[in-house]
Parts: structure tokens; C-alpha cells; sequence
């Protein structure tokens, strides 16, 4: 029998570095989160390790390669391959990004920001939508860190995520560490964007830590998550109840220790919020 | 009112060229997604290729994945792709230059990269042989496991391959002779190792789909050869089927 549904407690990424530890020590983590697109091949020490640790631990695919907002469409076979996992793994969740990465053949592997405007709304929601029904389950989108605006945006973030979750029927997967980075560098207000989301559109979360270079945030997940940040997890649990947490560290990535140590933060405040409502 | 596509398109323009126009804010911040681009590619190229990264250098090695990325870009969402056509862009780029031996390099990481990620089919014995004929043995087809790669190359580089397997090893000699084996997956890890000559040409026949008298024709195999060349698929658990060729079935 495989582990089930993702419980509302955190989480952590499964980064190669941590397969044999994570497989041999069985950390006290409620589930495991893992790049879809490093596990599309078909054999290899990759995909045995997370075949095991799966046995274990409920597992969600988060996909960083599928551009669901790109005006020139979803490459089908990336769709296909996501779509494999799917079936080969059992994910309980799916999640992939409010963003574009390619255009014109050209793939920049990044998830790149987009316009906040009506018809990038329609665009994303309808690739949304027919990528939920090629692959056969209901996604969550998650914002992403930005470090521009573009001059065409006429709707607030969490406007544009609101209407996408509308007219998809997708979740969102709430990224607080990103709401408080583009909230630096576009000069917004992070409160504001988790007061603005729709209550009960959220079914995960993602906390990491961010970088500094001069006046900028840089998204690296490459250390601890940061105090502001943390506070505002605080705030938008309170606002979407004990969802999923996933701690995420992907660049000067620790000792599975301090990963672990890192997502009981995240359930003690999710303790403290079930303690309130108590 | 400009299209989403035509945005995307001039925002994919600002990432190629820093002198073209784009309407975000702030503008000088899209040097982040350029070196994001950059770097992404050029990591995943390293990873693919940690050995020729190491003989050239960390530097010369970026001046390599910047010249190939922009002949080739990322053609896919799955980063894992890129270092598809490397060899073939370093045999054409460093052709006759004194580098000219990496492309050969790059094709045996590049083999070895796909063979860690295919599946190992179970083996079967040499006791499979025990059902056909003697005079059928000549017409036998060997299915092999798919993981199997071979290289041959005019300079050493399973030499160098093997002595490059930690940062900063000593150069090896370019002017040692030529090599020649193979690449296949095990449950284990991956295997990278030299073969003889004869090994290989027999091995390169049946992989190739040939019966088992012909590659050993090939290979100008002896009765000995043969029975050393036969016992090494089998003891190697490089064979996965065995078939009678079309038209030499057992009556």
C-alpha cells in the first residue's frame, strides 16, 4: 500500500544529494516534494531512489518545465513525459508555475515572469485547463519571483492568480518566500498580495530563502528561510488554514538534518495554528 | 495594445541581445533572466560533461557553452537535453586544433550520461544456447542490453576518461594510440572501460543486428576468438534475447 493524499504538515524537496539518506533514515517529514523533470527517464539511480523513498513518504511532482503561459503553447511531448511520471509515480499532488519559458523554438529554462493582463489570464487558464485534462488531475500554480514588471500589466498578482484559478478550476500552490521577493523588487505589498488571494484556493505552500545582490532578491533556495518571510507564512496560514508546507533548498543545499530541522519549524506553527482553533 | 506573444517574443529578444528594446521595469534587471538562461544551460552542460569540463577548464569551458548555445539553444523545458548535439558542435568547432580529440570525449560522457538512465534488462546464461543445433549457432541474433554503447576513437580517451574522474588530475598524453570499448548501465552504477580490438568489432556486429558468424567474420575472430568472444557477452550479461535469424529456424 502507498502512502496517500499529502497531509496539511510540512514537507521537504528531495534532492539527489539526500536519496540514500532519506531512504536509510526515514526522517520524521510528513511528505516529499520532487522535480517532475528529474525523473522522466526511464532507468537510472534517480528514479530507483525515488521509487523507494515514494514507498515511504507521499509524494508531490512539481514540475519547472511545462510553460503553461507561453503564447507559442505546451510542448506536448514535455506534457507526455509529465504525464508517464504521473502514472509511474502516483503523485497525490501535481504543481507547476504561473509563468512562460520559451518562444520561438527557444527554450530559456527559467521561469520567466508574465504580463498581469486579461488576455494572459485567458491564455494561461485555458493551457491550464488542458493540461489538467491530459494529465487527469487538478494542478496547483504557483506564483513565481519576479524581477521585473511588465509596463502592460493592468491587474494586481493576485488578481491574475484569482482569475486563472476561476476559469481553470486549478488550485494555487502559494509561494511566500517568491510573494516576498517580488514584493522587494517591484516595490508591492506582500500582505496585501496574501489578503487578495481567494480563501480556499490555496493547497500548498512554499517556503525558502532568497539571496541579496545590492538592491535585489534573488530566489536561489539556497539558505534558511528568512524572519519577514517566516511571519508572513504566519499571516497566510491564518488566512488559508494548515495547508501542505514545503520547505525548499536547491542551491548550498544542507545536511538532511537541517533540512528536516527547517520543515519542523513550519509545523510548529502549524501546531500553534491548530492550538488557536482548538 | 502589443500580443502576449508579441511581448514574450521581444522579452525572449532582450535575453539573446541586451541592446534590444523590452517594456518592463526595472529594465536593467533582465540581466537576471540573461545570466539565469546562461548559467542554467551552462551548468547542465557541465553536468553532462564533467571530464571535458576538467581538461579545459572552467574558463574555456564557458567560452565552449556559450558558443553552443548559441548555434544550439535549449530546445526543450527539460534541461537534461542540451548536451544532445555538444559532440558533434565540438567536432565541427575544434576541428584540427589541438582540442580536437574532445568531441571524442564528449560522445563517450554523453554515451555514458544515456546508458545511466536506461534500463537493465535482465540477462540471460549461456545455457539459452542449449536449444539450437550446432549448425544453427552461426545464424544466431543476440539482443543486447539497451544501455550498450560503443566508442571508437583515434586518440586515448578511456585513458583520459578514467584518469579524469577527479578535479585536477594530471594531463594524460593525446599521443598514446588510439582506444576503443564500451559503455553499458549496471544495477550499480555505470561502466566505462577499453576493449580489444577484436572484442569490439565482434561486439559493434551483433550490436549492429548481425548473427553471430558474421561478426565473428568481422572480427577475423579464430576458433579460440570465438569461444572467448561468445563467453564474454555471456559472462558480461550483456545478452538479453537470443533468436535464430529469419529463415534458419529449427524444423
Amino acid at each position: 500500500m502507498r502512502p496517500g493524499p499529502i497531509p496539511a504538515c510540512a514537507g521537504i524537496g528531495l534532492r539527489a544529494i539526500h536519496h540514500d539518506a532519506l531512504i536509510n533514515e526515514r526522517p520524521a517529514v510528513g511528505w516529499i516534494e520532487a522535480h517532475t523533470e528529474n525523473y522522466f527517464h526511464e532507468g537510472g539511480a534517480a528514479v530507483r531512489a525515488l521509487e523507494r523513498a515514494r514507498a515511504s513518504y507521499p509524494l508531490s511532482l512539481h514540475g519547472v518545465g511545462l510553460s503553461l503561459g507561453s503564447a507559442d503553447g505546451v510542448d506536448r511531448e514535455h506534457l507526455a513525459r509529465v504525464k508517464h511520471a504521473i502514472t509511474r509515480f502516483e503523485p497525490a499532488l501535481v504543481s507547476e508555475h504561473a509563468c512562460w519559458g520559451h518562444s520561438g523554438g527557444e527554450f530559456f529554462n527559467d521561469l520567466l515572469p508574465l504580463p498581469y493582463t486579461d488576455e494572459a489570464v485567458e491564455l494561461l487558464a485555458r493551457q491550464v485547463g488542458e493540461a489538467q485534462d491530459a494529465l487527469g488531475m487538478r494542478l496547483l500554480i504557483e506564483n513565481v519571483s519576479a524581477y521585473v514588471a511588465f509596463e502592460h500589466s493592468r491587474l494586481h498578482e493576485w488578481e491574475f492568480l484569482a482569475g486563472v484559478a476561476d476559469l481553470s478550476g486549478c488550485g494555487l500552490l502559494l509561494d511566500v518566500n517568491n510573494v516576498y521577493v517580488s514584493s522587494k523588487n517591484l516595490g508591492l505589498d506582500a500582505r496585501a498580495f496574501i489578503e487578495g488571494l481567494p480563501a480556499g484556493s490555496v493547497g500548498e505552500i512554499h517556503l525558502a530563502g532568497h539571496a541579496r545582490n545590492g538592491s535585489v532578491l534573488i530566489d536561489d533556495h539556497g539558505s534558511h528561510v528568512c524572519e519577514e518571510v517566516w511571519q508572513l507564512y504566519r499571516h497566510a496560514i491564518t488566512r488559508f488554514g494548515a495547508v501542505p508546507t514545503l520547505i525548499e533548498w536547491d542551491t548550498n543545499i544542507p545536511s538532511l538534518a537541517t533540512l528536516v530541522a527547517e520543515s519542523q519549524r513550519a509545523d510548529r506553527l502549524l501546531g500553534e495554528l491548530r492550538g488557536l482553533a482548538a | 495594445m502589443a500580443s502576449l506573444r508579441e511581448l514574450q517574443a521581444s522579452f525572449a529578444a532582450a535575453l539573446r541581445d541586451d541592446a534590444a528594446a523590452c517594456a518592463v521595469l526595472p529594465l536593467e534587471n533582465l540581466s537576471i533572466y540573461r545570466n539565469n538562461a546562461a548559467i542554467g544551460f551552462r551548468t547542465a552542460l557541465s553536468l553532462s560533461f564533467p571530464v571535458v569540463r576538467r581538461r579545459v577548464g572552467d574558463d574555456y569551458f564557458r567560452q565552449l557553452a556559450m558558443r553552443y548555445r548559441q548555434h544550439h539553444p535549449s530546445r526543450s523545458g527539460d534541461l537534461h537535453w542540451v548536451g544532445k548535439g555538444f559532440a558533434a558542435f565540438l567536432a565541427e568547432d575544434l576541428q584540427g586544433g589541438e582540442y580536437a580529440w574532445l568531441a571524442d570525449l564528449a560522445r563517450l560522457e554523453w554515451s555514458r550520461e544515456q546508458a545511466a538512465v536506461t534500463t537493465t534488462h535482465a540477462a540471460i546464461s549461456v545455457d539459452a544456447l542449449a536449444r539450437f543445433a550446432p549448425e544453427q549457432l552461426e545464424h544466431l541474433v543476440f539482443t543486447l542490453q539497451p544501455s550498450l554503447r560503443l566508442h571508437a576513437s583515434d586518440y586515448p580517451i578511456f585513458t583520459i576518461w578514467a584518469a579524469n574522474q577527479v578535479e585536477n588530475a594530471p594531463p594524460v598524453d593525446q599521443s598514446m594510440p588510439g582506444e576503443c570499448g564500451l559503455v553499458r548501465a549496471r544495477i550499480d552504477g555505470t561502466e566505462v572501460r577499453t576493449l580489444e580490438p577484436g572484442v569490439f568489432s565482434y561486439l559493434s556486429a551483433l550490436a549492429a543486428g548481425a548473427p553471430l558468424g558474421e561478426a565473428v567474420n568481422v572480427a577475423g575472430l579464430d576458433q579460440s576468438g570465438l569461444v572467448h568472444a561468445l563467453g564474454f557477452v555471456f559472462q558480461e550479461a550483456l545478452v538479453c534475447a537470443v533468436t535464430l535469424k529469419v529463415g534458419h529456424a529449427a524444423h
